[in-house]
C-alpha cells in the first residue's frame, strides 16, 4: 500500500465504522425496517470507495458490489454487509502493518513507515 | 378513414360495439362508424374502458391522475362522491377569490329569495336546488331531484320571518338546515354549486386543459347571472359522462367536507344536546328542534357566531384518510395471530383486516377503488381493487407492459398456495386488470408454485406477485418509519420476480 491508499483506507474505514454503529442500533430495534433512499445512496457511495480500497483480493464477495435500491434492503442487511466490509478492511490492514517494540506501524511500499496504527483486531481480542 | 383523437373516437364507437361479442378484443372491429376499418390496436383498450371497476372520469379516458395530486375531486361516472361543498370553507378561506365567491353567492341567494313575485322566487329556489353536473352527495345514479314547491315556499317563509324578527339578512345559507325540515347538507351543497356554477365551469375548463381531459360541446343549464338576476344556459366544452351523455363539472377539493361546518348534525350534537337536553332525557325529534330554533332565533345566532369564531379548525376533508400508524400496527398484530384456513372465520377476519390495512399502506400511490366479494367454486373470495395512476415507475411499467389500468389484490388466508389459487386469479386477469395481479397470502409459495408463476409469465406474459405476512410486516414497518414507501415492497417483489423470470 502507498500513502494515498492508506489515507483512503483510514477515511473509508472510519466512515463505515460510523455507519455500522448507527445501522446496528437501528437493526436491533427493528431489523425488518427499510433504509431510506438517501441513506442507502450514502452507504452505496461508501461501498464503492471501499471496493476500490479492497480490490478484488479483499472484497467480501465477488457478486456483491453495492445495494440495489429497488431491492429494499433492510437495516439488518445493511448492518450485515457493513460488518463484512469492516472485517475485510481489517484483514487488509492486518496484512499491511508491522510491530516494533510494541508499537504498530503501516508498511508503505514494503517498508515499515513511521505512521502509527492500532494493533490488529485479532491480537487485541487475545 | 382518418381516425380522430383516440378518446373521442372511442367515445363515438363504444355504443356501436356489441359487448357480448366473443370476438371483441381479439378480432377486427366491425363498427358502422368505422366502415369496417381494422382497428385492432384499440380493441384491448376499448375492452378495458368499458369494464373498469367503479370507473372515474379520468380512468375512463385513460388519464392517470392520482386523487392526491388533482386539485378537484375526481368524479365517478355512475355514482356520487359522498362529499359536499361547504360554503363556510369559502367564507373562511384566506383566498380573496373564495371570499369573493362566497360574497357573490350570498348576494345572489338574497336576491333570489327577495326579488320577484312569490311564484318566481319559488321557481328560482327550485332551480338552484339540484346540481347533478358536480356529482356530489349520496346518489347511486348521479341524478338528484329538485325540491318541491311546498319546500321552496317553506324556505322563503323562513327568511321572511327571520328578517322580520332579527332584522338582518342571511349571512350563511347553511342556516336553512336549522330552521326548515327536509333541507339537509346535500341541498345546501347544491344551492352553493348552482350559484357558483359559472366559476365551476371555468375551473373545469382549466383542469381539463391541464390534464388533457377530452371535452365536448354541450349545454350547461341554469347559470345564474347576478347582474340581470336571471338564469341562463350556455354552450361550452366540458367533459361528458359516457354513461348518459350528461355534462360533468369539477369541484375544487378545497371546498369539500363530509358535513358542513354549520350544519344540523353539528348543531344537534355539540350545541343543542349539551345546552338544552338534560342528561338521560329522551332526545327530541328533528321537527321539535326546528320548531325550537324558529322560536329562538338568538340561539341559532349565537351558534353561528361560535362557529365563525372557531373558523381556524374548519378544514376541508380529504377524499381518503389513512388509518393511524398505531391502528396499522394493531391490524398487523391481529393478522399475525390469525391461524390460516377457515377456523373461527379466520379467513373473513384476515380479509377484513387486510381490506382496512392495504388501502392506507398504498395511499397516495394507489387510489382505492373498491373491495368486492365474489364466489368462486363455492369459496368466498374477497378482492381489493385500486386505480393505477402511474404515479411511480412501477405503476407506469404495469400500465405499459401489462395493460394494467386497475390493480387487483386477491386475499387468501391459506397455509400454502395451490395451483387452483393461481388459476383463480389468472382467470381474473383481463380487461382493466390487464395481465397483472397480486395474491396476498400467509407464507412464501412453494418452489412448484413459484415455477408455475414463472411459467405463466413465460407462456402468457401474465405477472402474478405473491405478498406474504413478512411483506405486509415490512410494509407496516416502513409505513411507521417513513424511511421508504410501502408500495416499494411491491416494487421489490416485482424486481425479484422479474429476475427469476427467463430473460
Amino acid at each position: 500500500m502507498n500513502q494515498d491508499e492508506i489515507d483512503a483506507f483510514e477515511k473509508i474505514n472510519g466512515q463505515l465504522e460510523s455507519v455500522y454503529v448507527e445501522v446496528s442500533s437501528l437493526s436491533k430495534k427493528n431489523p425488518n425496517d427499510a433504509v431510506s433512499k438517501f441513506k442507502l445512496g450514502f452507504v452505496n457511495a461508501l461501498l464503492i470507495a471501499a471496493n476500490d480500497v479492497l480490490g478484488d483480493d479483499y472484497r467480501p464477495a465477488e457478486d456483491f458490489s453495492v445495494f440495489d435500491v429497488d431491492s429494499l434492503p433492510t437495516t439488518s442487511d445493511v448492518a450485515f454487509v457493513c460488518g463484512q466490509y469492516l472485517s475485510c478492511l481489517e484483514k487488509l490492514r492486518s496484512d499491511n502493518i508491522e510491530s516494533e517494540f510494541g508499537e504498530w506501524y503501516w508498511v508503505i511500499n514494503k517498508r515499515r513507515s513511521e505512521s502509527f496504527t492500532k494493533p490488529p483486531e485479532k491480537l487485541k481480542k487475545r | 378513414m382518418e381516425i380522430p383523437h383516440v378518446p373521442i373516437f372511442l367515445f363515438l364507437i363504444a355504443p356501436t360495439l356489441n359487448r357480448d361479442d366473443p370476438d371483441l378484443g381479439c378480432a377486427e372491429l366491425q363498427s358502422p362508424l368505422c366502415n369496417g376499418i381494422v382497428v385492432r390496436s384499440f380493441l384491448l383498450f376499448i375492452g378495458e374502458i368499458l369494464t373498469i371497476i367503479r370507473p372515474r372520469l379520468t380512468d375512463h379516458f385513460g388519464i392517470p391522475i392520482s386523487q392526491e395530486k388533482a386539485d378537484f375531486a375526481i368524479p365517478f361516472l355512475d355514482e356520487d362522491l359522498p362529499l359536499y361543498v361547504d360554503p363556510f370553507l369559502l367564507w373562511k378561506s384566506p383566498s380573496q377569490q373564495d371570499q369573493a365567491l362566497h360574497q357573490s353567492m350570498i348576494y345572489a341567494f338574497r336576491s333570489l329569495i327577495t326579488k320577484g313575485s312569490q311564484s318566481e322566487r319559488i321557481a328560482k329556489l327550485q332551480k338552484i336546488s339540484e346540481c347533478s353536473e358536480v356529482g356530489l352527495g349520496e346518489s347511486a345514479t348521479r341524478r338528484g331531484v329538485k325540491i318541491g314547491q311546498e319546500l321552496a315556499k317553506s324556505i322563503l317563509e323562513h327568511f321572511e320571518v327571520s328578517k322580520q324578527k332579527m332584522g338582518t339578512d342571511v349571512e350563511h345559507i347553511e342556516e336553512v338546515q336549522l330552521f326548515v325540515d327536509k333541507v339537509s347538507k346535500d341541498r345546501i351543497s347544491d344551492f352553493a354549486c348552482v350559484l357558483l356554477k359559472s366559476f365551476i365551469v371555468d375551473f373545469t375548463l382549466d383542469q381539463c386543459g391541464k390534464y388533457g381531459i377530452p371535452c365536448q360541446k354541450t349545454t350547461i343549464l341554469d347559470l345564474y347571472d347576478d347582474r340581470k338576476d336571471v338564469f341562463k344556459n350556455i354552450e361550452v366544452e366540458v367533459p361528458i359522462n359516457p354513461n348518459d351523455g350528461k355534462p360533468i363539472l369539477f369541484v375544487p377539493k378545497r371546498w369539500l367536507r363530509f358535513s358542513p361546518w354549520i350544519g344540523y348534525e353539528d348543531y344537534f350534537k355539540n350545541h343543542y344536546l349539551k345546552q338544552y337536553v338534560e342528561e338521560g332525557a329522551p332526545h327530541p325529534g328533528r321537527v321539535e328542534i326546528l320548531n325550537f330554533n324558529r322560536d329562538n332565533y338568538g340561539v341559532i345566532d349565537r351558534y353561528i357566531k361560535n362557529r365563525e369564531k372557531s373558523f381556524a379548525d374548519c378544514k376541508n376533508d380529504p377524499l381518503f384518510s389513512t388509518i393511524p400508524v398505531v391502528s396499522a400496527k394493531r391490524l398487523l398484530a391481529a393478522i399475525s395471530k390469525l391461524p390460516s384456513g377457515k377456523t373461527n372465520n379466520a379467513d373473513k377476519k384476515y380479509e377484513d383486516q387486510l381490506c382496512r390495512l392495504l388501502p392506507s399502506l398504498l395511499y397516495p400511490h394507489l387510489d382505492f377503488a373498491m373491495e368486492q366479494s365474489r364466489t368462486d367454486s363455492g369459496a368466498h373470495i374477497r378482492d381489493l381493487v385500486f386505480y393505477n395512476n402511474k404515479s411511480i415507475g412501477l405503476l407506469s411499467d404495469l400500465w405499459d407492459k401489462y395493460s394494467c389500468r386497475q390493480i387487483v389484490f386477491e386475499l387468501k388466508n391459506v397455509k400454502e398456495l395451490e395451483r387452483d389459487h393461481i388459476n383463480q386469479i389468472n382467470r381474473y386477469l383481463k380487461e382493466s386488470f390487464g395481465s397483472f395481479g397480486i395474491l396476498v397470502t400467509r407464507n412464501e409459495p412453494t418452489k412448484t408454485i413459484q415455477r408455475n408463476l414463472i411459467d405463466l409469465w413465460s407462456g402468457q406474459r401474465k405477472c402474478i406477485l405473491v405478498l406474504t405476512d413478512s411483506d405486509i410486516d415490512m410494509m407496516v414497518n416502513v409505513f411507521e418509519s417513513k424511511q421508504r414507501d410501502p408500495i416499494e415492497v411491491i416494487n421489490k417483489k416485482y424486481v425479484e420476480f422479474m429476475r427469476a423470470c427467463p430473460s
